[in-house]
């Protein structure tokens, strides 16, 4: 494909299986120029229409925008060599429809809605009878857009966007339609492109089933970010363990933390203001728990006893920062000790149970 | 994305005005009382604080006006915003629940028709498929177990449930650091 510069380089560096490829991607930047192109659309073969220069289509539109989308059009050539591997032609198809729509509802002429609607009508009828031989799957999909072509020009839903491009080791390529072909703005496309690779399945369902796996590993990325410890693992299942861990050992301190508040006040209303007399700090503060630890020290050294505290504090700053499950033993040491005294050993978790026992 | 020190801010708030009111409600209350009034004001100070863009919060605030007595708190802290989160949270899992159901009727379909076609070829050695199936199984009940512990996980499916778990495992972070900042100057403040 001789005349669009940054399709036509690839697709003459790779083989003709890849053409067919390089052909789909060719469709988008092809119906665009079909859609400029308004009358000449009768050519049946690729050729013809590619070679129709942008200029032409100016006069053809009569519209200013369209002079922008042209020359944000040639703009785009150059771009999709960059984009070897992710190319982004909602913005192409966007443009597009953008113009279409000015141009019919900027109330240039009867006729010139009608040219559109035409142009575009023709356009995607040329274009699923094109693509039948390369890409199989492609003109069911068109053909049963036809239907919703008849709407206003901005539902020209031929248009596919490409989710997630692989590197093109596939020998076929599919495309997967959405359950609902909405007919909402372009950015919002019912297609999805997953691109089988070699040796892979290719019917629908397994496609399918890919992209959805894709979608639960990616998720699964995140968490494991999340959650402290687990981005070493791998393997779903344990790594869904320590987030299952993870998960009820913050539910059990929700639990234990509140019976601590329940036990240290007999009315539940905390004041403010004695608290803040009382450490100087705000508590909307997130530094909060960093502010309380460094006032439980010198709390300590009046108590005399050095060595449980120092434990103590170090292991309150261990606490803060590192979310283990060493947490969870020392939260049922904390209501226990709180309930039996409100000595400030009870106030964050201590290492050893019985070193606190001595101490009460 | 909501930065966590805002987050525990509107959480305060909202948990201080639920136990204020609950302060308000009963003069005299028991240890456990107490406790449950101040997780249930945590959890719903929670969940309002996502102001029903997650479900999970939709579900633990639905869970909570089951119960009568905490509906009228759930109604407090919500403020305005009660009726139509009541609105949504009615709704939603029934129609999560019949999506669910037919999409597994779908699934199992589906997964018989493959068992039948991968019956007829070959199988590969089957130690592999052995092993497949097993790590199958354990993420299949792991999967459960995560979706009791996630607050209406049940009604979501896998994808939806890791971003649930997401959005919860930040909220109950939180919620932990100030409570237990709150217990800390609380017990402080007695001791003197």
């Amino acid at each position: 494909m001789e005349r669009i510069d940054g399709t036509g380089a690839r697709s003459v560096q790779k083989t003709p299986e890849e053409e067919a490829t390089a052909l789909e991607s060719i469709q988008f930047t092809d119906e665009i120029h079909r859609l400029i192109s308004a009358p000449s659309d009768n050519a049946s073969s690729f050729t013809a229409l590619l070679e129709m220069p942008p200029t032409q289509a100016v006069e053809l539109l009569h519209s200013p925008e369209s002079a922008n989308l042209i020359s944000n059009d040639t703009f785009k050539p150059p771009h999709m060599e960059d984009f070897k591997g992710r190319l982004h032609f909602p913005t192409n198809i966007a443009l597009v429809e953008r113009a279409a729509r000015f141009s019919v509802f900027a109330g240039e002429g009867s006729n010139n809605t009608n040219i559109e609607k035409n142009s575009v009508e023709t356009a995607l009828n040329d274009s699923s009878a094109n693509l039948k031989k390369a890409v199989k799957s492609e003109p069911a999909e068109t053909e049963s857009s036809q239907p919703l072509v008849s709407d206003p020009t901005v539902e020209t839903k031929s248009a596919k966007r490409k989710e997630r491009e692989k590197k093109a080791k596939g020998s076929a390529k599919k495309s997967k339609t959405a359950a609902n072909e909405s007919s909402d703005d372009a950015e919002k496309l019912p297609y999805v492109h997953v691109r089988a690779r070699r040796g892979q399945a290719t019917d629908s369902h397994s496609l399918a089933e890919r992209a959805r796996r894709e979608k639960i590993n990616a998720r699964m990325k995140l968490l494991q970010e999340l959650v402290p410890g687990c981005s070493k693992i791998s393997g779903t299942a344990l790594v869904l363990d320590e987030i299952i861990n993870h998960v009820q050992s913050l539910q059990r301190q929700v639990e234990f933390l509140s019976m601590r508040l329940a036990a240290v006040n007999p009315r539940i209303d905390f004041s403010f203001d004695s608290i803040l007399t009382a450490e100087g700090a705000s508590l909307m503060d997130s530094n909060f728990p960093s502010i309380v630890t460094p006032l439980m020290w010198p709390e300590a050294q009046v108590s005399g006893n050095r060595q449980p505290y120092q434990q103590q504090w170090h292991f309150d700053t261990l606490q803060q920062q590192v979310w283990g499950r060493e947490e969870v033993c020392h939260n049922y040491i904390t209501p226990e000790n709180s309930l039996l005294s409100y000595d400030s050993s009870a106030n964050s978790a201590t290492l050893h149970p019985n070193q606190l026992k001595m101490e009460l | 994305m909501r930065s966590p020190s805002s987050l525990k801010q509107e959480f305060l708030k909202k948990w201080m005005m639920g136990l204020h009111i609950y302060g308000s409600l009963k003069k005299k209350m028991s240890l456990l009382e107490r406790k449950k009034a101040i997780k249930l004001s945590a959890d719903i100070a929670m969940a309002s604080a996502r102001n029903g863009t997650t479900c999970w919060s939709r579900a633990l605030v639905a869970n909570a006006s089951k119960d009568e007595q905490d509906k009228i708190l759930v109604q407090h802290i919500l403020g305005t915003e009660s009726e139509r989160l009541m609105k949504k949270v009615s709704v939603l899992p029934l129609m999560s629940n019949k999506r669910i159901r037919s999409k597994k009727v779908l699934r199992r379909s589906y997964g018989s028709i493959r068992r039948a076609k991968k019956s007829n070829i070959a199988a590969s050695p089957p130690n592999k498929v052995l092993a497949i199936s097993i790590a199958k199984r354990l993420v299949r009940k792991r999967t459960l177990l995560l979706k009791s512990l996630v607050p209406g996980g049940e009604f979501m499916d896998e994808i939806a449930l890791i971003e649930e778990t997401l959005d919860y495992i930040l909220s109950l972070r939180a919620q932990v650091d100030v409570m237990r900042s709150l217990a800390n100057a609380s017990e402080l403040n007695n001791k003197n």
